[in-house]
C-alpha cells in the first residue's frame, strides 16, 4: 500500500500542504481544518509536516465504539460521517495526535489519503511529502532529536 | 492594565453579507483606536473591495480621506495622533498562490513626512485573513506601551511594558512564550529599540526576517506606543469564487517562476545573485558611491559571492512565506568567525549591499550577522548602508572626528558598524543626530560632509543599488509619492506594450520607460502577494485575482487601478507639502561614477529633461506637481480632480 512518506529536512514551513489539504477536504481554504499539520522545531527555524501514518495497529479504529472508522479503497483509515457519533474516543486513542474533531460538524476527521491522490504531496514545492509504496514509519523522530539538540546548543 | 477588547464583532457580522462578499476577502477591516483603546470590526462591501482591492489601494485611500489636517490646509504630520498606520493584506493573501502572506504598510512616514507604501512577507497576511480581517487601521496614540493581540474574534490591546527595550526577535520570542504558541501559529510584527526611540528610518520587522522597511514606518508605530501586532493563525475559512481556478492560476504562476529565464535565478537563489550581477553593471553600491570597483574593498573575492557559494557558506534551510515555493527566504547558522553558531536570517541582496558593500565590508559572516542586527533593532538596512557608509567616509576625510563620534569607524568594520547601530537605535551621543536619517544629519553637519551624503531631497534614501547606473530607479525614487520606488523595475515589459530593453543612459528613453511601466507595482502591492512571486505575467496574476474574487479583472484594469492608486498617493503627498523642488537626488546620489562600468555617465546633465518627459508622459502638471484634470478623469477620479483643481476641473 502507498503511504505518505515525510522528509522533514526538506520542509520550509510554507504551509502549502495544509492549504491544499483543507481545500481538498472542505472546499475552502482553512489550514485549521486540514488533517496535515506543520510544526515548528528549533524555535522557529525548522518546520516539519505531520499526518496520519496509517499505522498498522489502527488504534483509532479499535477505539471507535460504533465502528465508524473503516479502511477505504486505497487502504487508508477513514471516518464514515453518517456513523460517527462524535465521542472523540479515537482522538484520544491515536498516539500520534493525527485524529481531529470538528466542533462544527461534531464529527471526527482524519487523513484519508485523498482517495489515492494526496493533495498535500501534490502541493508541496520541495517534495517533503511523497506518496510511496513503502512500509509506514515514524518519519520525524531522528529529525526532531537533531533539531532539538541544536536549540539547546544555541541556548548554552 | 485591563485589556481593551473588541467591541461588538457579533452585531457587525450580521451586516457583513457573506453571500455577496467576493471570494478571497475576509470581509472586515479592523479599526484600532489607541487613544480611546477601542478595537472595532468594520465590514466593507463589494463595491469598495472592487475599487480599492487591498494593500496600497486601500491604504492610499485611507490616508487621503483620514489624514487631512483638521480645519484647514495641509496634512497631519507623521507624529500626530491622527496619523494612520494601515497594515493591509489583499484578496490573494491566505490563498495557495505562492508568497501570499504579506502585508503593505501605509502611513504618513517619518522620513519624508508624506505617504508610504512598504511591504513585507511572512505570515501576517495569512493569519490576519483567517482571523476574519483584511486590514488593520491604527489611529490615536497610547499612553502606555501596548501590543495588539488578535485571535479570531478576540482582539485586545495588551500591556507591552515588559517588552520595551527588546529587539524584534526577542519580542517575538517573548510573545511566543506569553501565548504558548510557536512558529507560524503566531505571526508577530514589531519594532525594536529604533522604533521605540523614533529613529526616522525605523522599520517594522516580523516573523524573523521580514521587514516593512521604508519611510520610518517603525517610528510611527513607536510614536503610537504600539510595540507589536501579534496574530494567531485564525480558524475562519476563506472562500474563492472559483477555487479550482485559483489553484490552476497558482500552478501557472509557479511554473512561470520556475522556468522563465528572467525569474529562474530568483526562484533558485532569491536575490543572492544580485551581488555579482549588479557589480558587473556598476549598480552594486560600493563605499558610499565612492567607487564601483569591487577590488577597492579589502578582502573582496568575487568568486565566493556567487549565489551558490554565498548560500553554502552557511548552514542554511528554507524559511518560506505562506504557500511559497521559491528557494528564496532562508534561515542560516553562521559557521565561522566571531559570530559562529548564531542564527541569522539569510540577507537579501540589499542586506549584502547595505551591511556589506556600501560600507566596504566583504566578510560574508560578519555582513550576515550585521544584517540581522539591523532587523532586530528594526532599522532599514538600505538607509543603514547610506548612513554608516557616509559616517565612514566622513571620518576618513576628517569631516566627522573621532571625538565627535566617540570612536574610530573605518571602512569594512562590521563590529564598529554594529556599535554605531546600537547608538543610533538608542539615540546615544552622536547617534542622536544620525537617528534623524542621512538627509537631516547631513544638513546639520553641512559643508563637505553634506556633499557626500546619499539621499533624496524629500527626506528618504534610495534602495540598495547604485542608481547612477540604474537611471530608471533614480527617477522613480525621486518622483515617487511613497518614499521609495513607486513603479519598480520592468517585469515582462512587452506584455504592457513597453520595449524589452532601452538604452539605460538615454534620459529621454528612461523617463518614457518609467512612465510607461507605471501602475503595475501599485496593483501588485494591493493583492497581498510578494514582490518576487509576482514577477510573472500580469495576465496570470489577474487570472488568480479573478478566480479568487469572481470579477473579470484584465491587465488593463490592473494598470488603471495602479495608476489610480498612485494618483491618490500623489494628492496626499502634495497635501503633505511635497513639491517639485524636492524631486532631486542629493549631490552624491546624483553624481557621476568615477570608475567601473558606468564611468562618466552623468545623470544630472539630463535630469531636467527627464523630469519634463516624465511629467508629460504621466499627465501631471510640472509646475504644481498635480495630476492634470484630464489624467484624473481618464482614471475615473473626477472627485479627485475637483479636490485638486476646484472649479478649474
Ligand atoms: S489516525 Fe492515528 S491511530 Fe488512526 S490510523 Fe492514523 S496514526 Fe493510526
Ligand atoms: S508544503 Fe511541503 S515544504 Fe511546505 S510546509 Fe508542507 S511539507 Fe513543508
Ligand atoms: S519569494 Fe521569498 S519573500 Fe517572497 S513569498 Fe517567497 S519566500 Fe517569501
Amino acid at each position: 500500500m502507498s503511504v505518505l512518506r515525510l522528509h522533514p529536512q526538506k520542509c520550509t514551513g510554507c504551509l502549502r500542504c495544509e492549504l491544499a489539504c483543507s481545500y481538498m477536504q472542505t472546499g475552502e481554504f482553512q489550514p485549521a481544518k486540514s488533517v496535515i499539520r506543520v510544526s515548528p522545531f528549533e524555535g522557529h527555524t525548522s518546520y516539519a509536516p505531520y499526518t496520519c501514518t496509517q499505522c498498522a495497529e489502527g488504534w483509532c479504529m479499535t477505539a471507535c465504539p460504533v465502528g465508524a472508522i473503516t479502511i477505504n479503497a486505497v487502504g487508508a483509515k477513514d471516518v464514515l460521517d453518517d456513523k460517527c457519533v462524535g465521542c472523540k474516543l479515537c482522538t484520544i486513542a491515536c498516539p500520534y495526535g493525527t485524529m481531529f474533531y470538528d466542533p462544527g460538524t461534531r464529527k471526527a476527521f482524519k487523513c484519508n489519503l485523498c482517495g489515492g491522490a494526496p493533495a498535500c504531496a501534490e502541493a508541496c514545492p520541495t517534495a517533503a511529502i511523497t506518496y510511496e509504496d513503502v512500509a509506514t514509519a515514524d518519519w520525524l523522530g531522528d529529525f526532531a532529536v537533531e533539531r532539538t539538540a541544536r536549540v539547546l546548543a544555541e541556548a548554552r | 492594565m485591563t485589556p481593551a477588547t473588541l467591541t461588538a464583532p457579533k452585531q457587525l457580522k450580521t451586516t457583513s453579507t457573506a453571500t455577496t462578499r467576493p471570494g478571497g476577502y475576509a470581509g472586515n477591516l479592523l479599526r484600532v483606536d489607541l487613544t480611546r483603546r477601542t478595537c472595532r470590526a468594520e465590514p466593507w462591501g463589494p463595491e469598495m473591495m472592487r475599487e480599492l482591492l487591498g494593500g496600497v489601494g486601500l491604504g492610499a485611500m485611507i490616508l487621503y480621506r483620514e489624514t487631512a489636517a483638521k480645519g484647514g490646509k495641509g496634512n497631519v504630520s507623521w507624529d500626530h495622533p491622527d496619523n494612520r498606520l494601515v497594515l493591509a493584506t489583499g484578496p490573494l493573501a491566505g490563498l495557495p498562490v505562492w508568497g501570499t502572506g504579506g502585508l503593505t504598510v501605509c502611513t504618513i512616514g517619518a522620513g519624508t513626512n508624506g505617504p508610504t507604501s512598504t511591504q513585507a512577507n511572512g505570515f501576517f497576511g495569512t493569519n490576519l485573513k483567517y482571523c476574519g480581517y483584511d486590514a488593520i487601521m491604527v489611529q490615536g496614540q497610547s499612553k502606555d506601551w501596548v501590543y495588539l493581540y488578535i485571535n479570531d474574534d478576540v482582539v485586545e490591546l495588551r500591556d507591552a511594558r515588559s517588552l520595551v527595550g527588546l529587539d524584534t526577535w526577542e519580542t517575538q520570542g517573548a510573545l511566543y512564550k506569553e501565548t504558548g504558541l510557536a512558529g507560524h501559529q503566531l505571526s508577530v510584527y514589531s519594532i525594536g529599540p529604533a522604533g521605540e526611540n523614533l529613529v526616522r528610518f525605523a522599520a517594522i520587522q516580523g516573523d524573523y526576517g521580514h521587514v516593512a522597511s521604508k519611510n520610518g514606518c517603525g517610528a510611527v508605530m513607536g510614536k503610537k506606543r504600539l510595540k507589536a501586532v501579534a496574530i494567531v493563525k485564525g480558524t475562519k475559512s476563506l472562500r474563492a469564487a472559483d477555487p479550482r481556478g485559483v489553484v490552476q492560476a497558482a500552478e501557472e504562476i509557479a511554473h512561470d517562476l520556475r522556468t522563465d529565464a528572467s525569474a529562474r535565478s530568483l526562484y533558485e537563489y532569491g536575490t543572492l545573485p544580485g551581488v555579482v550581477n549588479l557589480s558587473k553593471m556598476g549598480a552594486l553600491p560600493i563605499k558610499n558611491y565612492t567607487t564601483n570597483l569591487t577590488s577597492n574593498v579589502a578582502g573582496a573575492d568575487m568568486s565566493v559571492w556567487e549565489a551558490p557559494k554565498l548560500r553554502e557558506n552557511f548552514d542554511h534551510r528554507g524559511h518560506q512565506c505562506n504557500a511559497c515555493g521559491m528557494h528564496h527566504c532562508h534561515m542560516s547558522v553562521i559557521r565561522h568567525g566571531d559570530q559562529k553558531g548564531k542564527i541569522v536570517d539569510e540577507p537579501e541582496y540589499e542586506g549584502w549591499s547595505g551591511c556589506g558593500w556600501a560600507i566596504g565590508a566583504a566578510d560574508r559572516d560578519g555582513v550576515a550577522w550585521l544584517n540581522t542586527q539591523c532587523d532586530r533593532a528594526c532599522v532599514d538596512v538600505n538607509e543603514w548602508g547610506w548612513l554608516c557608509g557616509w559616517v565612514m567616509e566622513c571620518q576618513e576625510k576628517g569631516y566627522i572626528t573621532k571625538e565627535q563620534l566617540g570612536f574610530e569607524l573605518k571602512w569594512g568594520d562590521v563590529k564598529g558598524s554594529n556599535r554605531l547601530l546600537q547608538m543610533v537605535s538608542r539615540r546615544e551621543g552622536f547617534g542622536n543626530i544620525l537617528a534623524e536619517g542621512v538627509k537631516r544629519a547631513a544638513e546639520k553637519l553641512g559643508g563637505p560632509a553634506k556633499e557626500c551624503a546619499i539621499y533624496i531631497e524629500k527626506g528618504a534614501t534610495p534602495r540598495g543599488h547604485d542608481h547612477r547606473s540604474r537611471w530608471e530607479e533614480m527617477l522613480d525614487t525621486c518622483t515617487s509619492s511613497t518614499a521609495t520606488m513607486e513603479t519598480g523595475n520592468p517585469v515582462h515589459p512587452t506584455e504592457i506594450g513597453q520595449p524589452a530593453r532601452i538604452n539605460p543612459f538615454d534620459g529621454e528613453q528612461v523617463a518614457k520607460y518609467v512612465a510607461g511601466l507605471r501602475g503595475r507595482r501599485s496593483f501588485e502591492d494591493s493583492l497581498g502577494i510578494c514582490i518576487f512571486t509576482s514577477r510573472t505575467r500580469l495576465e496570470y496574476i489577474c487570472r488568480a485575482l479573478s478566480a479568487a474574487t469572481g470579477w473579470a479583472f484584465t491587465v488593463d484594469d490592473a494598470l488603471r487601478f495602479g495608476k489610480r492608486t498612485a494618483a491618490i498617493n500623489r494628492a496626499t503627498a502634495l497635501r503633505c507639502g511635497h513639491t517639485g523642488a524636492m524631486e532631486y537626488p542629493s549631490t552624491r546620489y546624483g553624481s557621476t561614477p568615477v570608475d567601473g562600468p558606468a564611468k562618466g555617465q552623468a545623470i544630472r546633465a539630463q535630469w531636467e529633461k527627464m523630469l519634463d518627459t516624465w511629467y508629460a508622459e504621466v499627465g501631471f502638471d510640472r509646475k504644481t506637481g498635480k495630476p492634470l484634470p484630464k489624467t484624473l478623469k481618464e482614471l475615473g477620479l473626477e472627485w479627485l480632480a475637483r479636490d485638486l483643481w476646484g472649479k478649474k476641473a
